[in-house]
């Protein structure tokens, strides 16, 4: 706190005192506020402190089975989809794939990353359901139940695992080729190179991939809500029932807070174990040869058809779900029709118009949120930096249900009373989404020297110049990086939002459920194909983008995902 | 000498790499290369001159698409690198960033599946003769660039390989730890009389460590000797620019003898030594002039050529003058011979051109 005396005080210009000062009011009534609200509402009942009736539901012998459930689930996902995203990201940084190749393989990845989360599930039950293409056309079983652990496991595993194909490939094509070269000029065989160079180079890339999966499988809310069924409830799903079936919001919200002990012991393990365990390249300059073949002619054809066939499975979900959103009844009658987007353009056209205005609204405020915050803790000096930083963090790191009911508590009653309205919807996303903005603004600025800035300066240029005619530029791929990001988002996601959806606005995912939950299995494929197709439209559009806005030779924004 | 040691052959190797928009360029084309048991050769070139092509080609990290490759009369072309028996040393390093510098000087006896009590021993004894006794638990990311230097050195030549490969491994390091390591490298090799073939762009490195020189250009060797040699003799003209400083002029042959020829260059008729055979009366050549073979005198002698002093430059043991002289502006280095010897520019001196130190190329 002393060292704080040493710096100039909040900020000598008043455009960036003004700048912390709405930012902090907005960071405290969306993200410090709601989260305070569920904290009290959960521990005070009619004006008193009263632990009794939380202590009786954590305990109740379901919950508790749902906790464990909860946690097996993202412990089995982590493991599986690292594993499958390794293959994948081993394959295309090791095997010399021609162009094209990789090029497919990233696509077929995209697929499941930026759909709704739950699109892998419906098309598990056209697939292995009561009446499933597999199960009943091809098997002939009748009376086959999908619902339960395995089935929701493989769905969350395929709309995963691109997570940790992202993450570990570039930390494979990372790892200096000379040193594996040299094991090999050593005597080791390329299976010991593997095993003993290349694997132990991995780990913090793999442990990291496994928690990023195992937070996102704990988050999940609408997969097992679909797949999990009654044998196998989860902690999310069980929230959300006691919420809605139930109308007891305060059980809802202390379930939901037992979310949070596992996922705040992923994120510390994340931040002070594994960001510390990455090897630093210690080399100079690199060596720019061709890399060493670390795979024999055999193993790249193995890795090939594991990969090839993970790609057919997820083109065969998605596949299907087309064709099922085209024909009148899927598993009964498969004539071809177009009456399912007849009915979502007619009776669902106010989701997706709502859908579409909410996302309209939060892709530029969340892009410009991220950016500003961004600038402002890596350019800026003031009272609170790293702070204000961390706490803009915490609505993307927690699971979408804690973020849900938050909001539902907070903003059903005065003071501020915002339930019902587009504009909570709006704000969710932003302060839940921006973050990757903040972060993509934060890597390439801290890629920028300070004396490109400093040269601007030393030509005559004031700092709002500098500002306008430097930093601005260099900063635009992270403005539409979080802008196609927090566009994305608002199309497919609903952990969060189905607690906020009313009658005034609702939104295109929270549709597909209630279709899905009604049968009407059609509309539901055609809402998923349309949101896949729009996603697919702004991204082309986004990256194109971000294409013309790069000055050559300035650092990537890789993905629009953002981790 | 080791009884062990072998020699190297590289017998008419090329290799092919599809070029964007060349089509097929050759990295290296017909590359002939004869390391004898125990000599310190250096392939030296600009880059993409195919030397460390050919370098990874000798280790077997890439595999020639035409030729032979030999290591004492045993056909290698075929063998991976991992059965090779070499050490290599990367420019930058590859150490194992996850093993501590004991573990890394130990992988390749681990891998030969060596005793524990052995493999301790022999870290011990290579980690003192690079000067690194005692560093057996610090990890690569806590050392110098020298440091980690010698790591890969140890590491490379503990498993007592065959052949020693070096790839361009002082690059990474400043003007002075340079020299400190060549002379290192160059004593442990002589010491160890282990076969080593070292890849450098650097001539005057080049010249410091090595027994003999092969000059690459466009895939292909151009020449090779010992240094010396490519000094005073070069063959073609790229050899006379890229080893030493040269001033490349052009001449018409007047007059051959035995082992020398009479040019006109610079307004005058020079004698040069040359065993440049087939050189005939009325060729045009370039006469290859090295700084230090012509000698300035403070007035004009009647036997030798005169020229003016452009500019010169002191720089302490010697002094280095620009000198107009025929129609060309020559590099002429001399040595300080004490205060007030250095000619002032403007001045009009007496060139004279040391015959036994010059020769000349075809043009």
């Amino acid at each position: 706190m002393n060292a704080t005396a040493a710096r100039p005080a909040f900020g000598r210009d008043p455009a960036v005192t003004a700048a912390v000062i709405v930012l902090w009011l907005l960071l405290a009534l969306f993200v410090v506020y709601p989260l305070a609200m569920l904290f009290v509402r959960i521990v005070v009942d009619k004006g008193a402190l009263d632990l009794s009736g939380i202590v009786k539901i954590l305990t109740d012998r379901h919950q508790v089975r749902a906790f464990w459930n909860s946690l097996l689930l993202a412990f089995l996902v982590g493991i599986a989809g690292t594993l499958i995203g390794f293959l994948f990201a081993f394959t295309a940084a090791r095997t010399r794939l021609p162009r094209a190749a990789l090029t497919l393989l990233d696509a077929s990845v995209l697929l499941p990353l930026v759909s709704p989360p739950f699109t892998t599930a419906i098309a598990m039950i056209f697939s292995f359901g009561p009446r499933g293409l597999i199960t009943y056309d091809l098997l002939g079983i009748k009376g086959v139940t999908v619902y339960g652990l395995t089935s929701t496991l493989c769905s969350e595993v395929l709309t995963y695992f691109p997570i940790a194909y992202l993450t570990l490939r570039p930390i494979l094509a990372a790892i200096d080729s000379n040193v594996e070269g040299m094991a090999f000029s050593l005597g080791a065989s390329r299976w010991r190179v593997f095993r003993t160079v290349t694997l132990p180079l991995a780990v913090p890339g793999l442990a990291n991939a496994f928690l990023l999966l195992f937070a996102a499988s704990l988050a999940d809310f609408a997969t097992p809500l679909i797949l999990g069924g009654n044998q196998f409830p989860v902690l999310p799903t069980q929230a959300f029932l006691q919420i809605t079936g139930m109308f007891d919001l305060r059980g809802g919200a202390a379930l939901s807070l037992v979310l949070l002990v596992p996922a705040m012991i992923v994120f510390l393990l994340q931040r002070y174990w594994v960001s510390r365990r990455y090897y630093v390249t210690i080399t100079g300059k690199g060596a720019g040869q061709t890399p060493f073949d670390s795979v024999s002619p055999w193993v790249r054809r193995a890795l090939l058809t594991a990969c090839v066939a993970t790609v057919v499975v997820v083109v065969y979900f998605y596949a299907l779900l087309f064709y099922a959103s085209i024909v009148v009844a899927f598993g009964a009658n498969h004539a071809l029709t177009l009456q399912h987007y007849r009915v979502i353009f007619t009776e669902g056209l106010k989701a997706i118009r709502d859908t579409l205005i909410i996302a309209g609204f939060a892709m530029p405020l969340g892009g410009l949120y991220g950016v500003l915050l961004g600038y402002l803790v890596t350019k800026k000096q003031f009272v609170g930096r790293r702070t204000m930083e961390v706490v803009s963090m915490v609505n993307y790191a927690l699971p979408g249900t804690i973020v849900g009911i938050a909001y539902l508590i907070a903003f059903n009653d005065p003071p501020i009373e915002l339930t019902g309205t587009a504009l909570v919807i709006i704000a969710c996303y932003v302060f839940r989404y921006g973050p990757t903005g903040i972060r993509a603004t934060v890597a390439l600025l801290s890629q920028i020297d300070r004396s490109i800035e400093e040269a601007s300066q030393g030509l005559g240029a004031g700092s709002g110049t500098t500002f306008r005619r430097v930093t601005l530029p260099l900063i635009m791929p992270a403005f539409f990086a979080g802008l196609g990001v927090v566009f994305i988002r608002s199309m497919t996601a609903i952990s969060a939002t189905i607690f906020l959806v009313s009658i005034s606005w609702t939104l295109i995912t929270v549709k597909i459920l209630e279709n899905m939950t009604e049968l009407a299995l059609g509309p539901a494929a055609a809402f998923s194909v349309l949101v896949v197709a729009i996603v697919f439209v702004v991204i082309g559009a986004v990256g194109w983008l971000l294409r013309s806005f790069r000055a050559p030779g300035a650092a990537r924004v890789t993905s629009l995902l953002g981790g | 000498m080791n009884p062990g040691t072998i020699g190297v052959t590289v017998d008419n190797v090329s290799k092919r790499y599809a070029h964007r928009v060349k089509g097929e360029i050759y990295a290296a084309r017909d590359v002939r290369i004869d390391v004898r048991p125990g000599e310190f050769l250096t392939l030296l070139g600009p880059s993409g001159c195919g030397k460390t092509t050919t370098l990874r080609m000798i280790a077997g990290f890439e595999r020639p698409d035409a030729g032979q490759i030999r290591f004492g009369g045993e056909d290698v072309t075929d063998l991976p690198a991992n059965l090779r028996n070499i050490g290599f040393v990367f420019q930058n390093y590859a150490l194992f960033p996850h093993l501590a510098v004991g573990e890394n000087v130990a992988y390749g006896l681990r891998v030969r599946g060596q005793p524990e009590a052995t493999i301790d021993k022999r870290v011990r004894e290579v980690l003192a003769l690079v000067g690194l006794a005692g560093y057996e638990q610090q990890f690569p990311g806590q050392l110098s660039g020298g440091e980690q230097q010698r790591v890969a050195l140890a590491r490379a030549i503990v498993i007592e390989p065959r052949v020693l490969l070096f790839d361009e491994p002082l690059s990474n390091l400043d003007a002075k730890l340079r020299v400190e390591m060549r002379d290192e490298i160059r004593a442990l090799q002589r010491r160890l009389a282990i076969t080593t073939i070292y890849v450098t762009h650097d001539q005057e490195e080049a010249m410091a460590v090595s027994d003999r020189i092969a000059v690459m250009s466009g895939g292909s060797v151009v020449q090779d000797g010992s240094a010396e040699d490519l000094y005073h003799r070069p063959a073609t003209e790229f050899v006379a620019r890229f080893v030493g400083r040269v001033n490349l002029i052009a001449a018409e042959v007047k007059g051959a003898h035995a082992g020398a020829l009479d040019v006109e260059a610079l307004g005058g008729v020079i004698r040069v030594r040359s065993r440049a055979t087939g050189a005939r009366v009325g060729d045009r050549v370039q006469l290859v002039l090295r700084p230090e073979a012509i000698v300035l005198a403070a007035t004009p002698v009647a036997t030798a050529l005169s020229g003016t002093i452009e500019a010169r430059t002191f720089l302490g043991e010697k002094v280095e003058y620009r000198v107009r002289c025929g129609g060309e502006s020559l590099q002429v280095v001399g040595y300080n011979a004490g205060p007030g010897s250095a000619l002032a520019a403007g001045s009009v001196v007496g060139v004279t051109i040391n015959a036994e130190a010059t020769t000349v190329v075809p043009q």
